[in-house]
């Protein structure tokens, strides 16, 4: 683990610093204007610079390690997929700075809301590697909000941007029609 | 990504005042520029980028006057979503639903989109390594290189790059007009061969508005791409047509530095009826003017684009 320490040890102390009401985090001088976001339901206050990416905020000052880099932040493999004011967006294509007053949510908000979602993947096999997995279910998540009653077709075409190497594609639209039928309660 | 000052602009008028100064880009859904900025494809970096989502009122589609008008800041997905877009302008509803992938439709908007810079791999590779004409060197490196997806209509200015966007060739079909800040640009004038962008825009010029006149009833548009992967993936080539109650207009794109107007076969379509051997023939007549680059590489383009041309004039039947 020592690899990782360094960094854990910062993300926690964001973390039990920024949940409470728009607490600034980072203060040092010479930063850009604040922003104020709102992340899985906590309010977030922040000193970005200009050249970070929405996914280096909510990883490396927030810990949120859900949003991936598999691509290496060309746009190209949907791993880094957050819900950005109820549009599914990669968030390493996202300037933090343009991101004030944005209302955001990643897999471990999916999670702590328990959206059957989550079950219904693990239930149809529909989960992939830990790269894979948080990026699908979240536009997964983002097509769900806008439309209840999704065809397979439909989930094939949101999830389109959500590419892997591996082989659990064709459960993928199964697991989410399923979580729309619990969604509207006629499934549980 | 190395650093620079980000400006939210307020309007146009200060947007284009900072562009006027120095080293300067704007950034819409900044799902181009943000990549050649990480990747250090260009030669000049960026100091400021300016923020164009911050300019109010520049999100809309709404139909005045018997002309569609979309702002340029619209979403491709809302283009791809809109019923009115869907239902009298099909060309541009289909470009832009097979543009990119479905997260970089809900960022990217129909400016920035006509507004990308080329895919040429040698251009985009990072740390821009390959200082070719385009960049302002001497040598295009596709010429004699790597070049199955470059043009089949020649080079320009001794680049043979291609122009990759999917709603510019639905955009000259539908015969629209690009407003900017300055002036109204007819589609056709809009692109070039410009170190190292694809528009004639001036340095401090930025779109608007995209104008696309309703067409008469009985007219009917489409578009249709090839692309390696369905999803994702940039054209290899694709093509829009307008055709009926006498007009037809043909466009290909990723062809040629610019969308490509296929003139000659819009004058052997325009006002008859459509069959699968009268589109066949048109399709023949796009490509008469089509060549191979050194090496035959992008031979197979020829035939792809003319089967493109059929297939989007049956689209229109
Ligand atoms: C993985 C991937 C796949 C893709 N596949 C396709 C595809 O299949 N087909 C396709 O067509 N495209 C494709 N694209 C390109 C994508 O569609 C464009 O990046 C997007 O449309 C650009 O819009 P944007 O708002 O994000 O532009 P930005 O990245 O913000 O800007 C792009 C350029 O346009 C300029 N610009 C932006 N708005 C204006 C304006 N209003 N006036 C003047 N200049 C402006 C910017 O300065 C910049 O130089 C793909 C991109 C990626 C990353
Ligand atoms: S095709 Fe154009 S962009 Fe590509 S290497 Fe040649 S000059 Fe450069
Ligand atoms: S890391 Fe963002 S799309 Fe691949
Ligand atoms: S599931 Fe992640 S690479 Fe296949």
């Amino acid at each position: 683990m020592a690899f990782a320490s360094g960094g854990e040890a910062q993300a926690q102390e964001k973390g039990n610093l920024t949940p409470a009401d728009a607490t600034s985090t980072n203060t040092q001088s010479g930063c850009r204007e604040p922003i104020e976001l709102t992340v899985n339901g906590g309010r977030y206050r922040f000193h970005v610079e200009p050249n970070w990416t929405l996914r280096q905020l909510l990883r490396d000052e927030i810990g949120l390690t859900s949003p991936k880099d598999w691509c290496g932040g060309m746009g190209a493999c949907g791993s880094c997929t957050v819900i950005m004011n109820g549009r599914p967006v990669l968030s390493c294509l996202t300037l933090a700075v343009e991101c004030n007053g944005a209302v955001i949510e990643t897999a471990e908000g999916i999670a702590k809301v328990k959206h059957p979602i989550i079950d219904s993947y693990i239930k149809w096999n529909a989960f992939q590697c830990g790269y894979c997995t948080p990026g699908f279910v979240t536009t997964a998540k983002a097509l769900l909000d806008r439309n209840p009653n999704p065809t397979e077709a439909d989930v094939r075409d949101a999830l389109g941007g959500n590419l892997c190497r591996c082989g659990t594609y064709q459960q993928h639209p199964k697991a989410v029609v399923d979580a729309a039928q619990v969604l509207k309660g006629v499934k549980s | 990504m190395k650093r620079f000052e980000h400006i939210n602009a307020k309007s146009v008028d200060e947007a284009a005042a900072i562009l006027k100064a120095g080293n300067t880009s704007l950034i819409a859904g900044g799902t181009d520029i943000l990549g050649a900025m990480r990747f250090e494809i260009l030669p000049d970096y960026p100091e400021i980028l300016v923020n164009l989502k911050t300019i109010p009122d520049l999100d809309y589609i709404k139909e005045e006057g018997g002309i569609l008008k979309i702002g340029a800041l619209t979403r491709l997905e809302d283009i791809a979503k809109s019923d009115l877009v869907k239902s009298k302008y099909t060309a541009l509803a289909d470009a832009a639903h097979h543009t990119a992938s479905p997260h970089i439709r809900e960022m990217g908007t129909i400016g920035g989109n006509i507004c990308q810079l080329t895919r040429c791999w040698y251009f985009r590779l990072p740390d821009n390594r390959f200082d070719c004409v385009r960049k302002g060197g001497k040598k295009c490196y596709a010429m004699m290189g790597e070049n199955r997806y470059h043009s089949i209509f020649g080079a320009v200015k001794g680049c043979v790059a291609v122009n990759p966007s999917d709603t510019a060739p639905a955009l000259v079909a539908l015969n629209a007009k690009i407003k900017t800040n300055k002036r109204t640009i007819e589609t056709e004038q809009f692109w070039d061969m410009v170190k190292p962008g694809s528009t004639i825009l001036e340095k401090d010029e930025i779109v608007t508005e995209i104008q696309v006149p309703t067409p008469p009833k009985g007219v009917i548009s489409s578009f249709i791409k090839f692309a390696i992967r369905k999803s994702i993936d940039f054209p290899i080539v694709n093509c829009a047509a307008m055709i009926g109650k006498g007009e037809a207009r043909i466009c290909l794109n990723a062809v040629h530095n610019k969308p490509y107007r296929c003139i000659n076969a819009e004058d052997m379509i325009r006002g008859k009826s459509i069959n699968e051997s009268n589109a066949d023939s048109t399709g023949a007549a796009a490509i008469e003017k089509a060549k191979t680059l050194p090496g035959d590489r992008n031979k197979w383009k020829i035939q792809l684009a003319r089967t493109m041309v059929k297939r989007a004039i049956l689209g229109c039947a």
